[in-house]
């Protein structure tokens, strides 16, 4: 996705759906209408908008949230990496031990300790 | 447009199919919170099985009312002799029909090719150990990411990388595959793969995906279950296992259909709860007794009475003929 498409999509992410007008206004830059009109077009042709006609003007809405086009984006990545040869799977493995969602440490640290309590219970609970 | 005999009966089909998926769909999406409510009530293993059972009703109840009543009721009282017109709203609700199941199929054709894909590359990257406890072809593969889950949907397989490995004890490692093979033994890689069969048409409704959510959290509490089977021992050493994966982070969606270790990551607390606080044994709690099954099959078989009644298939044929129109 180009600059100007990923900021017109951010700006519908943000604003819900809008049709040409609306979104050069919220775009807040001197952009052509034409531009962003293609632009919308473009992102549309490419299945990540929808569109439905209001009183002679398109309407333009995300197809997907932010957050499920993240994880498409992701996903084909991963699956498009994983699926190369043993080298470059191995590779991406490496790499992704940096991205992973981490934990929050604080939250592992009291459940450790509840383990650790819960593990001295039962061992006192033996003995008796 | 006029269509003879058969095209009629497939763009009856595929309309019949599209409008009884889009009730359903909302009915359960709005269901859907209250269901989770119910599910909360029964044990981990039932109340998966009645989530997921809700997440595929609009396909299977829309496949069935389409294959079940339209066809039988059609093929009864349909004159074969005349092409007849179709109406347009008729064929518009025949091709969203078809859509969706031609959509349906495509993604899950295309995760179930991505899954296998993937299994397949972890088996041949990495190199299959000896594991302790119920067999279960076990792969280590190398590299530092840390990777534990069930892949595969045919014959799952559990993937863990050297990294987790390294950091399990014996105890630990002994009860997470306890964990995998519950997961494999419920076959959840293969309904994770059928809820690709039923894709949700209605954006504005979340329930589907709240199913979704629901249902994993309680097949991962089903498989720890069946994996401690009511020993203190062993549901510590599976909290403990949890806890340590779980410092490494979560690498989640790697394939389409594999169940990961760690499931939901906003679950991670409640599971390790659920370990310490007692988990209940849940031995029988998997299997379906002789009278859930003679009552669903009486259910069946009342039902197949009353739908192949000639008063039933009628009443059905007058409905689609009004559909054509």
């Amino acid at each position: 996705m180009g600059h100007l498409e990923l900021t017109v999509m951010e700006t519908l992410w943000e604003q819900g759906q809008g049709n040409v007008h609306d979104v050069v206004r919220w775009l807040g830059r001197p952009l052509a209408y034409n531009t962003v009109m293609t632009t919308l077009d473009r992102l549309y042709k490419k299945g990540l908008l929808n569109r439905s006609k209001q009183e002679r003007a398109y309407f333009y809405a995300p197809r997907l949230s932010r957050l499920e086009w993240q994880r498409k984006q992701a996903s084909n990545l991963v699956t498009g990496l994983l699926s190369g040869s043993g080298d470059t799977s191995e590779l991406l493995v490496s790499c992704l031990v940096d991205a992973v969602g981490q934990y929050d440490a604080g939250l592992l640290d009291e459940l450790e300790q509840r383990i650790l309590m819960k593990r001295r219970e039962i061992e006192q609970e033996k003995q008796q | 447009m006029t269509l003879s005999y058969l095209p009629r009966l497939f763009c009856l089909v595929m309309a019949c199919f599209f409008l009884v998926y889009l009730v359903a769909s909302g009915i359960v999406s709005l269901l859907a919170p209250l269901a989770i409510r119910i599910a909360k009530r029964l044990t981990p293993r039932l109340a998966a099985r009645f989530l997921l059972a809700l997440r595929l009703l609009p396909f299977t109840l829309s496949a069935g009312m389409a294959l079940g009543l339209c066809v039988p009721s059609y093929l009864r009282f349909e004159p074969e002799l005349f092409d007849e017109p179709v109406g347009l709203a008729c064929l518009a609700l025949a091709m969203l029909g078809l859509g969706i199941c031609g959509a349906a199929v495509l993604r899950t054709i295309r995760a179930g090719a991505r899954s296998a894909m993937f299994a397949r590359q972890c088996r041949r990257s990495g190199h299959e150990m000896a594991a302790p406890g119920p067999f279960l072809p076990t792969f280590v593969v190398g590299g530092p990411a840390p990777f534990l889950a069930l892949t595969g949907i045919v014959r799952p397989h559990v993937v863990i990388s050297e990294s987790i490995l390294e950091a399990l004890s014996g105890e630990e490692l002994s009860v997470v595959l306890r964990h995998e093979y519950a997961h494999r033994t419920s076959r959840d890689n293969l309904k994770r793969l059928c809820i690709f069969l039923a894709p949700g048409i209605l954006p504005l409704f979340g329930g589907r995906r709240a199913l979704e959510r629901a249902w994993n959290t309680f097949a991962e509490y089903a498989a720890d279950e069946e994996a401690v089977a009511g020993d203190a021992r062993r549901a510590l050493a599976l909290a403990s296992a949890l806890v340590r994966v779980a410092r490494f982070g979560s690498m989640r969606d790697a394939a389409p259909v594999a169940t990961p270790f760690l499931g939901e990551v906003s679950e991670l607390a409640a599971r390790v709860d659920r370990l310490l606080t007692g988990t209940r044994s849940s031995a029988c709690a998997g299997r379906v007794s002789w009278s859930t099954v003679v009552a669903v099959a009486m259910l069946a078989g009342c039902a197949a009475l009353v739908i192949f009644q000639p008063e039933t298939l009628r009443l059905v044929h007058s409905l689609t003929e009004r559909l054509i129109d």
